[in-house]
């Protein structure tokens, strides 16, 4: 991909996150202008973007967008829930034209908009000078006109039936109209009459979009712009143009000669009069045109020209920058922005440091050992090194750190069509969303977060009927919280639904055979509960068009699990649900215990162990063709991880057993094996080519003297 | 037919005026360049024959007839009777 597009899609994911969050803080505040400035901000950014890229088709759909969003701007009115959505239908689009770029590293081949809009024409950046051009010549009309629109026909466009005049002469409310011409006019006698040359232009009263529906499927090129409500200038600012034009109508006075005194005046007032309405400063025309009556009555330019030379100085005093837009810059240039592949690169650089110093730690051990005389000295040069290493790692980590925003905020949208297609209001409450986690983690989440809100709305929330009977408010709340814990970022979805129906859980995990009616029965609740994260359990009675999609909460787990998180349920009958989600803060660190069995050094992740116990041979008793032990009074099946992984059966001669008991999501097992090693961290490196997916091993890492550690998936193992 | 070359060399535009009318008026107009054109009974005009008008800036009689015409497309023409 070229680094053109690269930059666009960095650049347009980030006002796409912006702009959306604007809009959902838009739809519970809808009379806030800022916020409405804002995403009318992004949505023009974006189509200058794809203009920049000449990606027509996103610019198009932007572009009627912020139409759209003009036209709600330029009434004043409280931003519709309608309006919200389809801006949000929008960025969607946009997201999705951006993942096919970032896939495929070029512009999708988009050439059918779902919506043919004609205001989908843009003239790019041009500044729209004939909107205001027509404003300035219709300035009467321009107070009341809320949508412009430019209509170039194409030139054959009379043998398609079409009768541009006609059309737009039907425009609804119009305010204005006028024509230009698209080529000079030739001689009367080269002139082909089927040759549409005309531009139409015209103001109206009504909204943009009654104009593009009215504009449909016209033959020609057709622009419609809303027009913004007439913002007061500041007092003392005027824009450039109508600095411009006042500084004409003062050299037009200077150079009037007396025979025609009365009629320039009256001109030269008029338009400024003009000028200043049209920057709604109705008072300065007011001003204009009583100066004019004075200039006319004494018959001398003085008055008027003095008036407009006042105004004219006034601006120039004012026009300095407001300290917002200085703060702004001031911000910006504060951040930098890096592509994610160059973090990825010292992010790797980094994991091998560590590889080499761990190597280092190796050889202080050899030295010492040996007695060797470097030993002491080595050892404060490794420590010192272990400490900067670690500083480094912890750096170069945060610099993958992204808040947890970036997915939150996807679910409000996403929430309000769950809860209307589902036919139940929720209300969705976050917090903790600045909270930060590894990107990589960050990009994982969506997924799985999606399922859980989804199994709550759809089985946790009851229906308004059911809510109101037992007392609560027919508008349930979905909590979505995050916080940092040590290590870990724990993510909480909480309802405050019905809870999980234990007995119903009991039933279904034996119907469908998840556990079998011993281990059932023999389960606390709290384990119970967790059932719902186990294959093929589902509890749903009927299938919906949201949770129905034979993925139940087990993929959740899987998913979670995968990025070394684990997942966790409460469930209080009656009053709730919480679904807790506990991940690491970065991906990249794993604590691990390397253990030996059949000759062979394995790591065990730390997380996945409970203790380390060393029992009797004896103790271990055949239950079956399996076996266990028994640990405080709790039985707890026993594998020999020798025999598991096929090396035969190691040294087994020793009286006493090593069993680290692993504790994976509420299963629990003990692991025998010969000798339990030293803890050390360890950045994972997942199985890739030929190994990918073996089963049982979750990654890899390098030691100190250079052999690959396989590092087990107690998961997989206990199961 | 809608456009009519009358004897007082005026030309007279009536009812709803299709693109048709847009050859005839410009070769009417060609021969009689000073012709002056009459739409009081012209109800509305397709774009073609409006366009000739504007390139052609005849001298218009009166007021058309449709309100359309006389709202929007008169003062284009610079107003009925006028001396455009």
């Amino acid at each position: 991909m070229n680094d053109f597009l690269n930059q666009f899609l960095i650049e347009c994911r980030e006002i796409v996150e912006q702009a959306a969050a604007d809009l959902l803080a838009l739809e519970k505040s809808p009379r806030d202008a800022q916020l409405l400035d804002g995403v009318f901000r992004a949505f023009h950014t974006l189509k200058g973007s794809a203009g920049i890229v000449e990606f027509a088709a996103m610019e198009q759909a932007v572009h009627a967008t912020e139409n759209l969003l003009s036209g709600a701007r330029a009434t004043g009115e409280p931003i519709s829930a309608e309006l919200v959505a389809a801006c949000l239908a929008c960025l969607d689009r946009v997201l999705g034209w951006l993942d096919t770029i970032e896939r495929t590293g070029e512009l999708p081949a988009v050439t059918e908009l779902s919506v043919p809009d004609p205001a989908a024409q843009t003239s790019g950046a041009e500044g729209h000078h004939w909107l205001r051009e027509h404003l300035t010549r219709n300035a009467a009309a321009a107070g009341r006109a809320r949508s412009a629109v430019r209509f170039i026909p194409d030139a054959d466009c009379f043998f398609e039936g079409e009768d541009p005049i006609a059309r737009i002469l039907g425009l609804p409310q119009l305010l204005a109209f006028d024509t230009a011409t698209v080529n000079e006019w030739p001689a009367l006698s080269a002139f082909d009459p089927y040759r549409c040359n005309l531009i139409l232009t015209a103001l109206t009263a009504a909204p943009p979009e009654a104009l593009a529906r009215h504009m449909t499927g016209c033959a020609g090129e057709c622009e419609i712009l809303a027009v913004a409500a007439r913002q007061p200038i500041e007092s003392g600012q005027l824009g450039p143009r109508a600095r411009e034009v006042l500084e004409a109508q003062i050299a037009l006075l200077d150079e009037t000669r007396p025979r025609i005194l009365p009629g320039r005046i009256a001109a030269a007032g008029l338009t400024a009069a003009n000028v200043m309405r049209f920057s709604a400063q109705d008072a300065t025309a007011e001003t204009f045109a009583e100066a004019t009556q004075r200039s006319l009555a004494e018959k001398t330019i003085q008055p008027l020209r003095e008036a407009i030379a006042r105004i004219l100085e006034g601006a120039a005093a004012g026009n300095a920058p407001t300290p917002v837009a200085a703060a702004r810059i001031e911000a910006g240039s504060r951040t930098l922005r890096i592509d994610a592949a160059r973090i990825d690169t010292l992010v790797r650089l980094t994991s091998e440091l560590t590889v080499a110093k761990n190597a280092l730690g190796h050889l202080v051990k050899v030295a010492r050992t040996q007695a060797n005389p470097m030993a002491g000295s080595l050892k404060n040069q490794h420590e010192l090194l272990e400490r900067l290493v670690a500083q480094v790692q912890a750096s170069v980590l945060g610099l993958r750190v992204l808040p947890l925003r970036s997915v939150f905020q996807r679910f409000p949208r996403v929430l309000r069509e769950m809860s209307s297609s589902l036919d139940k209001q929720v209300r969705l409450e976050i917090e903790g969303e600045e909270t930060e986690a590894d990107k990589t983690i960050v990009e994982i989440l969506f997924e799985p977060l999606l399922h859980i809100i989804r199994n709550s709305i759809d089985h946790g929330v009851e229906s308004p009927d059911e809510r109101a009977r037992r007392g609560k408010s027919p508008t349930a709340i979905i909590q979505l919280r995050a916080k940092r814990q040590s290590d870990h970022v724990l993510i909480e979805v909480s309802d405050d639904g019905g809870g999980i129906d234990l007995a119903r859980v009991r039933e279904v995990a034996r119907t469908r055979a998840v556990a079998t009616e011993e281990a059932l029965r023999a389960m606390s609740e709290a384990e119970l509960v967790n059932l719902i994260f186990a294959p093929g359990f589902s509890t749903a009675s009927t299938v919906t068009e949201l949770s129905g999609r034979g993925v139940g909460m087990d993929a959740v787990r899987a998913a979670v699990e995968r990025i070394g998180g684990r997942v966790s349920v409460t469930t209080r009958a009656g009053l709730g649900t919480t679904v807790s989600v506990l991940l690491p803060f970065s991906v990249m660190m794993t604590r691990i215990l390397t253990v030996e069995a059949g000759g062979q050094l394995y790591g065990i992740p730390l997380d996945a162990i409970a203790e380390t116990v060393r029992v009797p041979v004896t103790s271990i008793a055949g239950i079956g063709a399996s076996r266990a032990i028994v640990v405080r009074e709790r039985t707890i099946p026993v594998i020999a991880l020798a025999g598991e992984l096929g090396m035969g059966q190691g040294a087994g001669h020793d009286t006493e057993a090593t069993i680290v008991i692993a504790d994976v999501a509420g299963l629990v097992g003990g692991i025998q094996v010969e000798r339990v090693g030293e803890q050390m961290e360890a950045i994972l490196q997942p199985l890739d080519g030929l190994l990918a997916g073996t089963p049982g091993i979750t990654g890899t890492t390098l030691l100190g003297d250079g052999r690959v550690l396989l590092v087990l998936d107690i998961g997989a193992l206990l199961q | 037919m809608t456009v009519h070359l009358l004897d007082t060399g005026v030309i007279e535009l009536t009812g709803a005026c299709p693109s048709e009318d847009a050859e005839t008026l410009l070769q009417q107009l060609l021969l009689a360049p000073d012709a002056q054109v009459d739409w009081r009974s012209c109800e509305s005009a397709h774009t073609a024959v409006i366009q000739v008008l504007l390139l052609a800036r005849p001298r218009m009689l009166g007021a058309a007839a449709g309100p359309g015409l006389r709202e929007w497309v008169q003062p284009l023409l610079g107003g009925g009777g006028g001396d455009g």
